[in-house]
């Protein structure tokens, strides 16, 4: 018994959508400038989704509040601070194995100096979180990002002084003429679209900020290069050439350098209903994941690890997966308790199309600090 | 044209009514659901909706969808409110449907038509946002209060009127086929149009099992003349049976609560408890375990197939319909048809991508002389332990359900934001 006077809605929309969008469509919008605008402006999700969750104690996070936009601050749904505390303590999780815990047995790995790369920064604050813990870790610590994204973020360092005491002596640290680039002994702000590092790896002439990556950039350490949700809006070709960077320009296999790693946090499953929507739902904002259909599963994932040079081991789980298997049944007690979560089924859509894979070269020292991390191993 | 017509126009377009007569719809709600005991009875015709979480426009099209009220007597089973951005408008157009047709539609409490949850999910920020004030935010949790627990329907057919050209039904894997009722699915498609249409027939007898015809028989799906027991196809072997009742509620079943007798002893005018009964109600849900579990939502229980059936079989019902949980298909048939969960919200925070259905139980026009098989046809189990003789079976209600997908989200003559859902970025 349906209604006719009542109007149809969807018959409505398909006749004043095309003409909206081929309205709206000019040739500005399309361009590699608004795209990129776009892209630089996921930086302000992540840090306001950061410091809701930090506001309402899922997240330790002294830095989340200073390093988000004034008058940005939103409270978020339970789900999706839920999701950033997930997200966050995952690579934190993996980051700390990585530099070696304190109650690692392998006093060798733990006392090696460690390198830290991570791709499309932005606003993160991890940098600060690692250098201010105690006993502090023996790193160094790159960012590279667009150089808007960065400018933000030195300005917000200049101006603040609980930044400044974390990075050390401040006559060690030198900022450029367009404050888009920092260097310090132990933390690095590269001013690089990432673009340019993917044509480097096809043999062109590096550019001088290129070459202030390569000279700062200690080929002789561990390293751990980190891309939360950033290889995922370059083209697949872009994206692997940024890979085969790290992988074959600046720590060339055959010299023997020590252990390189890779950390990804990526969307995954766009082939399901509710990856559909969110394709659709990020296009309304102008934002497409390149790469989302090409690494579209954790096996899509650990293959891609494995072929693009990570060949001393492979894994990958999804955000639920993660909740469930990696945090404590303490902590998980802790974090429920904070906010009544009702929605557990859109809980569970929506950590199911989230993951974090991670792989490693084998380089001169062992490094065994993921062997015993439980990864998921068929698709759930 | 009264006031109250006014009001309904103008939030069928999607534009508020002012904070004054927000105050006496409110006050003229109150009164009428005070009078409402906490179970509802609610005679078939009837079409049963869950959820609806403020997707306005998604409201709309369940109307032209599902039928206008008042030609559509229709039950919702809460959660009006929070998460999409029109709470307000959907919880006072119901609000003002009730009044002005409190017969036609009947409204039952959600675990989020409550002061708590409305602060953290949207609808107390909404109230700020489009009043300036909290005033119209604690009208509403007002009647919130008084809204019933849930709704018993009586007198459902257990016969459907197919419509549409038929299919065999393949997307309800999940039922046993000793489950004896109609069943009918009828897809909609952006255009309100049916693509596919599904039927699955009663089983009458060994020969029908296994095949469910694809096509019509009349003979078979109308009833007798009311009164007479018989039926127009004259089967002897087919005798007067009835369709038990259909419990709706929004969450599901409460180990404190073993009868419907209970549920009526609840004081329920305040706010949703903690814990105990009401707020097992309005919480629960059915998982698929023995007996009754925790629940990951830190309230309300689990409850499994074993407490659905006795719980049936204890109080004459045939199904439990309830709302509360997602489900992608848009509704979902769990324990051998003794449950259903039926969600009303297509593209659920216009994120999740997920078809809504509503739940179609048409009227028992045969005054109860039901055509029906008698009690040892085939062998059933449903709803019915072993070794009790002593109650007549009970027959499942046809069931129809059409699904529907998301109204388009800016649409001419409305005013619409365009959503914009967070994802980890």
């Amino acid at each position: 018994m349906s209604a006719p006077q009542i109007p149809n809605l969807n018959t409505l929309r398909r006749g004043a959508g095309r003409g909206r969008l081929r309205g709206r469509g000019g040739p500005g919008s399309t361009s590699r400038g608004h795209k990129d605008r776009v892209v630089q402006g996921t930086d302000n999700d992540a840090s306001v989704s950061r410091l809701s969750a930090v506001g309402l104690g899922y997240l330790e996070d002294p830095f989340a509040r200073i390093l988000t936009p004034l008058g940005q601050e939103t409270r978020r749904l339970p789900i999706i601070n839920r999701g950033t505390y997930v997200r966050t303590t995952a690579i934190d999780q993996l980051v700390a194995r990585f530099l070696g815990l304190p109650s690692d047995p392998d006093s060798v790995w733990k006392q090696k100096k460690k390198q830290i790369i991570s791709l499309g920064a932005g606003s993160d604050t991890r940098v600060f979180r690692l250098l201010q813990s105690h006993p502090a870790p023996n790193i160094v610590y790159h960012e590279i990002d667009f150089a808007v994204n960065n400018a933000a973020k030195i300005k917000t360092i200049r101006g603040t002084h609980l930044l400044q005491r974390v990075l050390g002596h401040l006559e060690d640290v030198t900022i450029s003429d367009a404050g888009d680039a920092l260097h310090s002994p132990i933390y690095h702000i590269h001013p690089i679209d990432l673009r340019t590092l993917a044509h480097q790896a096809e043999g062109s002439t590096s550019e001088d900020l290129v070459a202030r990556l390569r000279e700062t950039v200690d080929t002789t350490l561990p390293t751990l290069i980190l891309s939360e949700c950033c290889l995922v809006y370059l083209s697949p070709d872009e994206a692997a050439g940024v890979v085969r960077y790290f992988t074959q320009t600046l720590f060339t296999p055959s010299n023997k350098s020590e252990t390189l790693a890779l950390v990804l946090y990526e969307p995954i499953r766009p082939d399901d209903a509710f990856g559909r929507t969110m394709v659709a739902n990020l296009a309304t904002r102008g934002i497409q994941l390149q790469t989302l259909h090409e690494y579209a599963s954790l096996e899509a994932q650990r293959v891609r690890l494995r072929q693009q040079g990570f060949d001393g081991g492979q894994a990958a789980a999804d955000v639920d997966f993660l909740w469930e298997r990696w945090v404590s049944e303490e902590e998980k007690e802790r974090v429920a308790g904070l906010e009544m979560l009702d929605e557990m089924e859109e809980w569970k859509l929506l950590a199911q199309h989230y993951c974090v894979a991670w792989g490693w070269r084998e380089g001169c020292a062992q490094f065994d600090g993921w062997g015993d991390l439980e990864k998921q191993s068929s698709e759930g | 044209m009264s006031d109250l017509d006014r009001a309904i126009a103008q939030l069928r377009a999607c534009r508020l009514i002012p904070e004054a007569q927000v105050r006496e719809l409110c006050y003229k709600a109150r009164e009428l659901l005070i009078e409402e005991g906490n179970v509802v009875c609610v005679d078939a015709p009837v079409t049963i909706c869950g959820d609806i979480h403020g997707q306005f426009h998604d409201l709309m099209e369940l109307f032209r969808v599902g039928g206008d009220v008042p030609d559509t007597n229709y039950l919702f089973m809460g959660d009006f409110v929070d998460r999409g951005f029109y709470s307000l408008e959907s919880f006072l157009l119901l609000l003002c449907l009730k009044v002005r047709y409190p017969d036609r539609i009947t409204l039952i409490r959600g675990n989020h038509e409550s002061r708590q949850i409305t602060t953290v999910y949207g609808f107390y920020d909404e109230c700020i946002r489009k009043y300036g004030s909290a005033n119209v935010w604690r009208y509403c949790c007002e009647v919130f209060d008084y809204l019933a627990l849930g709704a018993l329907v009586l007198g459902a057919s257990a016969e459907l009127e197919p419509s549409g050209p038929f299919y065999n039904d393949t997307t309800q894997s999940t039922m046993s086929t000793t489950d004896d009722g109609e069943l009918e699915t009828e897809v909609l498609n952006s255009k309100g149009d049916v693509t596919m249409s599904t039927y699955r027939p009663r089983q009458r007898s060994s020969l029908d099992n296994g095949a469910p015809s694809p096509t019509r028989d009349p003979a078979t799906l109308r009833t007798g003349a009311p009164g007479t027991g018989a039926s127009s196809s004259g089967a002897g072997s087919y005798s007067s049976s009835r369709t038990g009742a259909v419990l709706c509620v929004h969450g599901g079943l409460s180990p404190l609560i073993d009868t419907v007798d209970k549920i009526r002893l609840i004081d329920r005018k305040q706010e949703v408890p903690h814990e105990g009964a009401m707020c097992d109600l309005l919480w629960s849900d059915p998982d698929e375990i023995d007996g009754w579990g925790l629940s990951p939502r830190g309230a309300g229980f689990l409850f499994g197939a074993d407490i659905v059936k006795q719980f049936n079989y204890k109080n004459d019902l045939s199904l439990i319909a309830r709302a509360h949980q997602l489900v992608m298909e848009g509704y979902k048939e769990m324990f051998d048809g003794g449950i259903v969960t039926v969600w009303s919200a297509p593209n659920y925070c216009y994120r999740c991508g997920n078809v809504a259905a509503i739940l179609e139980l048409g009227e028992d026009a045969s005054n109860g002389g039901m055509v029906t098989r008698s009690n040892g046809d085939i062998g059933r189990s449903n709803g019915i332990l072993t070794g009790t003789a002593d109650k007549a079976p009970l027959r499942s209600p046809g069931r129809r359900y059409r699904v529907f997908e998301a109204a388009a989200q800016d649409t001419r003559g409305m005013p619409a934001k365009k959503p914009v859902a967070d994802y980890f970025l």
